[in-house]
């Protein structure tokens, strides 16, 4: 048989050389991670060049050493532990000639720990500086290895010259990608919100922190132009409208921004980017969130006042534990009867009274710059000059106790319409030396103040009765001199921890009277609240007309101010018996206003005309006075006057509440009613009988014709 | 069974060889020698599977050509499947191909034998 001999020729081997370098040079742009791009090289390097095997070393970028980046078909557990340092071996004389070199391996430091024979090594270079190196082993022939040629060499030297290009163009991406991601990350963690726009304006970065102050995601916001995006916060816009034409930062504080409709209050400050030609290419916006440190603020103003607060902000030395001996001012309340006024309540009424209470007083207290030391139970400790002090102390802590107390009557007078126990409380007021500082652990700190002095304000708050204000001489002396302050000298007083009886006084203050409008409003408040609301008559609307008529037919029958002020109040009182019972609504109402009135230190003389005014308005009315006669006819003043359908069928649906009432009785009812009605007030005679007859007239002439 | 032969195995009176790493003169050998054991047994056609061979030199390629020559004598066939591109290329250049058949897939290999 014949057969056909082949051989491998030099032309053939020639063109796959020649294809491997062109393959490489096409190749090596499409990398972008050196790893694989070395490990590629590598292995073409062998294939072409028939090396048995092959690494690549590169330098380590902290030090002279080079480590193993790539490698083919070599023992690398044979290099473990070798260290490739280029002070040493074939790394020397590469480092000083740049060029390939052929090493025969035993007589090398490195290379002798391979089972090769024969090395080829060239250098990969960063621009003029060694970089790496790629080394191949044992060239390959049918009849064993061999020695690699110079042919070899050249192929290898320009293999490793245009590896080093490619590897440098991809170790430069692969530092911006690196300064990228690292500036991406610190943009990212900060906590200040930052966003740019180039030079179209719109938004091409944004970090994790201003999405979440404009509450959009970065998705929705990248892209767009920020005029757009901030289209609802036109002073943004303005900023960096502004900062654009000035080319120079401009900042504005505290300004609230409504994004995606979120509100967050922050300080903003808009920048020039600047190229490095310094020429514009957008501007650089950063937003300081201040919700966190109004939170801050807002959770220490449970505590103290605004004032201290911001002190404490800016001075982080007052935060230090320690104290210092100081003069203050120490007021304590308390209320009276608390516990055995709890026992008449549920545990909840007991902790809606407290918090209603201590909402109100210590607004006061901050008013006045007083530092809330304490709540024990159902009292209050306050500081006046401590952590800082002012002249204003003891004047500031004194008007304290008066406002405390004023206020508590209005409190009060809810309470007493809403027919809840009053409030009433004793304060103690004493100024002296004291020890102040933050007081406890790390954890868990206190600013408090602690000496005799705050001993015997303590002991003045139990002394003083339910309304007092009682204050130690101390006091006194430093508030004489303003003429606001009156007292009355009390006996002294024999308080325990003190050997001789303490001089007191009393600070007087005016207990304002009966006020009519607080209680018109209150009693209407009541009213909305409380009226049942099925009844479709006997509504707050109902009571709103009576007191508007009333006040209008008292004008006409001239009765002076004060009588018409007692007038309104009957007027406002007189429906609502209602409320508890609606058979007796008229005595009931009597007995609730003769409680609250009596609570309310409304003149005991004239409790009588009021409850007198409601009786008054029982059908049939019965009238003794010209008020009650008054008060009578607003009651029904709608039988004569426009509208008299409207309100009469509401009257009827409740009516139907109790019982079955048709249109036949219906209209005999109202004939009853409007025939037995007369009014009793000139006033009313006058302006209301003349078409009260036609809706009598019209009702009659309904029956006749049913 | 060196550690560049992976396993052989035979299908429709052909022997299939997977290989796995380097076609140099070492793997070449290792292909070789099952070849040149097989014929002498009396196998005469041959199929070798490179999906784990991404490298070849011409080395490797000069031994499949020893093999080739071999085969003619006995009117034996070799062929490929699974080639990297790479290795296919180099075959192309190094006139492999003209003497012996690359395939996409067994299946189309063992059919198209």
């Amino acid at each position: 048989m014949m057969t056909k001999q082949f051989n491998i020729n030099e032309l053939q081997l020639k063109y796959l050389e020649l294809e491997t370098l062109l393959d490489i040079t096409n190749e090596l742009s499409s990398f972008d991670n050196v790893s694989v791009l070395l490990q590629e090289i590598l292995i073409k390097s062998c294939a072409v060049l028939n090396a048995s095997s092959g690494m690549i070393l590169m330098q380590n970028e902290n030090s002279d050493l080079f480590q193993i980046e790539a490698e083919f078909n070599i023992d690398v557990e044979a290099l473990k532990g070798v260290v490739f340092n280029k002070k040493r071996g074939f790394f020397n004389e590469i480092y000083q000639q740049r060029k390939a070199l052929h090493v025969q391996t035993v007589n090398d430091p490195f290379l002798t720990k391979t089972k090769c024979t024969y090395a080829l090594i060239a250098p990969l270079l960063d621009k003029k500086e060694l970089a790496g190196v790629i080394v191949l082993f044992d060239k390959e022939s049918r009849f064993g290895i061999s020695p690699f040629d110079e042919s070899d060499t050249n192929m290898l030297s320009a293999i490793a010259t245009q590896s080093g290009v490619a590897y440098n163009n991809i170790k430069l991406i692969e530092n911006i990608k690196e300064a990228k991601t690292f500036n991406d990350n610190v943009m990212q963690s900060i906590v200040t919100g930052v966003f740019t726009t180039n030079l179209m304006g719109e938004i091409n970065h944004v970090n994790r922190a201003a999405a979440s102050i404009i509450n959009l995601e970065r998705e929705e916001v990248i892209g767009n132009h920020y005029e757009y995006v901030f289209e609802s916060n036109e002073i943004i816009n303005e900023l960096i409208s502004k900062c654009e034409i000035a080319l120079e930062t401009i900042s504005e504080s505290q300004i609230q921004i409504i994004c995606n409709g979120k509100s967050t209050s922050v300080n903003i400050s808009v920048s020039p980017l600047l190229n490095d030609q310094n020429e514009p290419i957008g501007s650089v916006v950063a937003m300081e969130d201040l919700s966190n440190l109004d939170k801050l603020k807002s959770t220490f103003k449970k505590y103290v006042s605004k004032q201290i607060v911001d002190q404490l902000l800016e001075n982080d030395d007052m935060l230090n534990l320690g104290g210092q001996e100081q003069e203050a001012t120490i007021l304590f309340s308390d209320i009276r009867g608390f516990t055995s006024m709890s026992e008449t309540m549920a545990p909840n009424e007991v902790v809606e009274t407290l918090n209603e209470y201590f909402n109100l007083m210590i607004e006061i207290i901050f008013k006045y710059n007083g530092t809330l030391d304490k709540i024990i139970g159902d009292a209050l400790m306050v500081i006046y000059g401590a952590p800082n002090s002012t002249d204003k102390d003891t004047e500031n802590a004194v008007l304290t106790a008066i406002e405390m107390q004023e206020k508590l009557i209005e409190f009060n007078q809810q309470r007493i319409i809403y027919s809840k126990l009053p409030v009433t409380i004793g304060i103690g007021i004493n100024r002296g030396k004291v020890i102040s500082g933050n007081i406890g652990s790390r954890q868990q700190m206190n600013f408090t103040v602690i000496g005799d002095s705050v001993n015997l304000a303590s002991r003045l708050c139990s002394v003083a009765k339910a309304d007092e204000i009682i204050v130690s001489d101390a006091v006194w002396k430093q508030i004489k001199t303003n003429k606001v302050f009156k007292n009355r000298k009390l006996h002294p007083v024999k308080v325990k921890g003190k050997a001789k009886p303490i001089e007191i006084k009393e600070i007087l203050y005016q207990r304002p009277a009966f006020n009519y409008d607080l209680a018109y409003t209150m009693i209407e408040e009541f009213l909305m609240n409380r009226l049942p609301k099925e009844y479709t008559y006997h509504t707050i609307h109902h009571i709103r007309d009576v007191v508007e008529q009333a006040e209008r037919i008292a004008k006409k029958e001239k009765i002076n101010k004060e009588d018409i002020a007692d007038l309104k109040l009957a007027a406002w009182l007189h429906d609502v018996g209602y409320i508890w019972e609606p058979n007796r609504h008229e005595a009931r109402g009597s007995e609730y206003a003769t409680t609250v009135l009596n609570a309310l230190d409304f003149p005991a003389q004239k409790i009588n005309r009021i409850t007198g005014m409601i009786m008054a308005t029982k059908i049939p009315q019965s009238p003794k006075n010209i008020l009650e006669q008054i008060i009578c006819d607003a009651d029904l003043d709608y039988l004569g006057r426009e509208g008299y359908e409207e309100i009469s069928l509401l009257l009827l649906q409740e009516l139907r509440l109790k019982k079955e009432i048709n249109e036949t009785d219906w209209l005999k009812i109202q004939d009853q009613f409007l025939t037995k009605h007369s009014y009793f007030t000139k006033t009313s005679i006058t302006t209301r009988n003349k078409l009260k007859s036609e809706v009598l007239d019209n009702i009659k002439s309904k029956i006749k014709n049913k | 069974m060196s550690g560049f032969i992976k396993s052989t195995k035979e299908a429709n009176q052909i022997v299939i060889i997977e290989t796995d790493g380097y076609l140099n003169n070492e793997g070449g050998e290792a292909i070789s020698a099952i070849c040149y054991e097989k014929m002498s047994a009396g196998q005469n056609k041959f199929l070798i599977n490179m999906a784990g061979t991404k490298v070849v030199n011409s080395i490797g390629v000069s031994i499949l050509i020893e093999i080739i020559e071999k085969l003619q004598e006995v009117d034996g066939k070799i062929g490929y499947f699974n080639l990297a591109p790479i290795v296919s290329k180099t075959f192309n250049i190094m006139g492999l191909t003209k003497y012996s058949t690359v395939f996409a897939t067994e299946e189309e290999a063992v059919s198209g034998l």
